[in-house]
């Protein structure tokens, strides 16, 4: 197990340094100029030396997508279960739920600033947005297929309806709600600078950015993006880890917990 | 008479497209008996069981227990099904308790018979390892505790033993055998294994398919408790060779 860990991180470890070596690889040797793109070096440098500003615009946009995140992971177990449960529901919501990921969520943006101005409401919103489908489809699709043996052995033993629900049916959706799950958290950042960039009055990591770009301070402009995939990484990360977390039985020879009726001797 | 009956099937029928996968059933099953059904594969021996346990609605005829109408009835009897079916997210322990779990609290009371039935089978190092770590016979095992678990006092079971080697076999017998008497359940019981059914049964039903049907019913008079010696005696074979040869024997209908 420990190992398996250890593997993982060596292995992320190594594919950032292959991909900060490609980047240095092709800014020197390509001779790019300074102001087209930095050094991967000179990109951390320059959000280190401005990190007093930058702080709190990441912890910002950090705050945007981990609500939006939040609030588009509920909606989106809740209309997969309510879809699942109703057919008829599913068969009228199915088409919107489609058309709302047509919609470019740039021309989204500027009627939510008219709605809910330019805090932190029309950002949550894009994100959930966004978040809410892989989620929606993801779990009705892992109740949809829930293994049929199970169902009926459930009914073999009695089981109330409610009760199949919550023994059977939501444990065996977890897999595929962690899917849907995974792929909000890796668009969910993206969600929130669109938001920023459509919607921002005063400061945001979107702004910084823009006006770096203004500057031709190409540096600023690299060292922004760090932080914004930082971001979605870290989230990306956390939901993984959720979801090593949250299904043992598919790692583990026995359960972590002990918990039993008798005195274990 | 009929209160002597636990289980009785009047004109039980029932047919998939054109087969026939049981033909007009009908049969009495006394309380406390044990009662073993053999038969080629196909001939409808889980079909009956389907039936009996309320899963499967058959095309007529009716299924009593204590004389109360159960037909489609389910959770009115243990069934064990031919598939050794484990929720690979619920530990060996998870899995013996699932009935109280899905039909009601569970209780400390559940855990701990739970606890005690599996240490005494020889499952005590496993209660909380996943079915994905156990092996084809420890989760027949887990399965058959967990029919017994709800206290059910008609046990089906589906060739409950088929995945395991002769020695634990055996030894499944034997504890089957102590369950049933202690507990006062009625067992039904299929196997593919004619030494088994004799060694285990009062009474077995011979079926025969295409369409299926209980082709003979022999009274099983040997004495109990039953041992290793029953196995070889002139008389468990006299038994055995009658009811292989309805098996084989067949020519025609
Ligand atoms: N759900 C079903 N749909 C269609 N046909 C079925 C179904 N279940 C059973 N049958 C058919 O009914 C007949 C009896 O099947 P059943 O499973 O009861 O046999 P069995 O005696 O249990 O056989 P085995 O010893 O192999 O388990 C078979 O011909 C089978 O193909
Ligand atoms: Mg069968």
């Amino acid at each position: 197990m420990k190992s398996r860990l250890l593997r993982n991180v060596l292995g992320s470890l190594l594919s950032f340094v292959l991909v900060m070596g490609i980047w240095q690889a092709i800014v020197v040797w390509g001779q790019v100029a300074p102001y087209i793109a930095p050094r991967p070096l000179d990109a951390f440098r320059a959000i280190s030396g401005d990190w007093s500003t930058l702080w709190p615009l990441t912890l910002w946009t950090l705050r945007e997508t981990v609500y939006g995140f939040l609030a588009g992971a509920v909606l989106g177990v809740v209309f997969g279960i309510v879809m699942h449960k109703i057919a008829m529901l599913q068969r009228v919501l199915y088409p919107i739920l489609i058309v709302t990921q047509a919609i470019p969520i740039v021309a989204l943006a500027a009627p939510l600033v008219l709605m809910l101005g330019f805090n932190l409401g029309p950002k949550i919103v894009i994100v959930a947005w966004i978040v809410f489908f892989p989620v929606t489809v993801n779990v009705l699709d892992g109740l949809t297929h829930v293994d049929g043996d199970l169902l009926t052995l459930a009914r073999v033993l009695g089981a109330r309806r409610w009760r199949t629900f919550l023994v059977i049916e939501v444990p065996a959706a977890i897999a595929p709600l962690f899917s849907g799950l995974k792929i909000g958290a890796t668009y969910a950042v993206t969600g929130a600078i669109i938001g920023e960039m459509a919607a921002s009055s005063g400061s945001s990591l979107a702004l910084y950015q823009h006006n770096a770009n203004a500057n031709l301070n190409a540096a600023a402009v690299y060292g922004t993006t760090l932080i914004m995939t930082a971001i979605g990484i870290s989230w990306f990360l956390l939901i993984v880890s959720l979801e090593f977390w949250a299904t043992p039985w598919r790692r583990r020879v026995t359960a972590r917990r002990r918990r039993i009726g008798g005195k274990h001797k | 008479m009929s209160h002597q009956d636990l289980l009785r099937l009047e004109a039980l029928r029932k047919s998939f497209g054109s087969t026939v996968a049981l033909s007009d059933t009908s049969l009495n099953v006394q309380r406390g008996s044990f009662v073993s059904i053999v038969g080629p594969s196909g001939c409808g021996k889980s079909t009956l069981f389907n039936m009996i346990s309320g899963l499967e609605r058959p095309d007529g005829g009716s299924i009593l227990i204590d004389d109360r109408d159960v037909t489609t009835r389910t959770g009115q009897v243990g069934y064990m099904m031919q598939k050794d079916l484990l929720v690979p997210w619920r530990t060996v322990l998870g899995n013996i308790t699932l009935g109280a779990r899905l039909t009601r609290r569970l209780t400390y009371d559940d855990r701990r018979r739970a606890v005690d039935i599996a240490q005494r089978y020889g499952l005590g190092d496993f209660l909380h390892h996943y079915p994905m770590a156990l092996s084809g016979g420890m989760r027949q095992r887990v399965a058959l505790m967990r029919t017994l678990a709800l206290d059910h006092e008609l046990l089906l079971l589906d060739e409950p033993f088929g995945a395991l080697d002769a020695q634990t076999r055996f030894e499944m017998q034997q504890w089957l055998l102590s369950v049933w008497r202690e507990s006062e359940r009625t067992v039904l019981f299929i196997t593919h294994d004619v030494d088994e059914a004799v060694f285990l049964s009062d009474r077995v039903l011979v079926m025969s398919s295409r369409p299926g049907r209980v082709v003979d019913d022999i009274t099983i008079d040997l004495e109990r408790p039953r041992t290793l010696g029953t196995l070889t005696s002139a008389v468990f074979n006299g038994y055995k060779s009658q009811i292989l040869e309805h098996l084989h024997g067949r020519v025609g209908p």
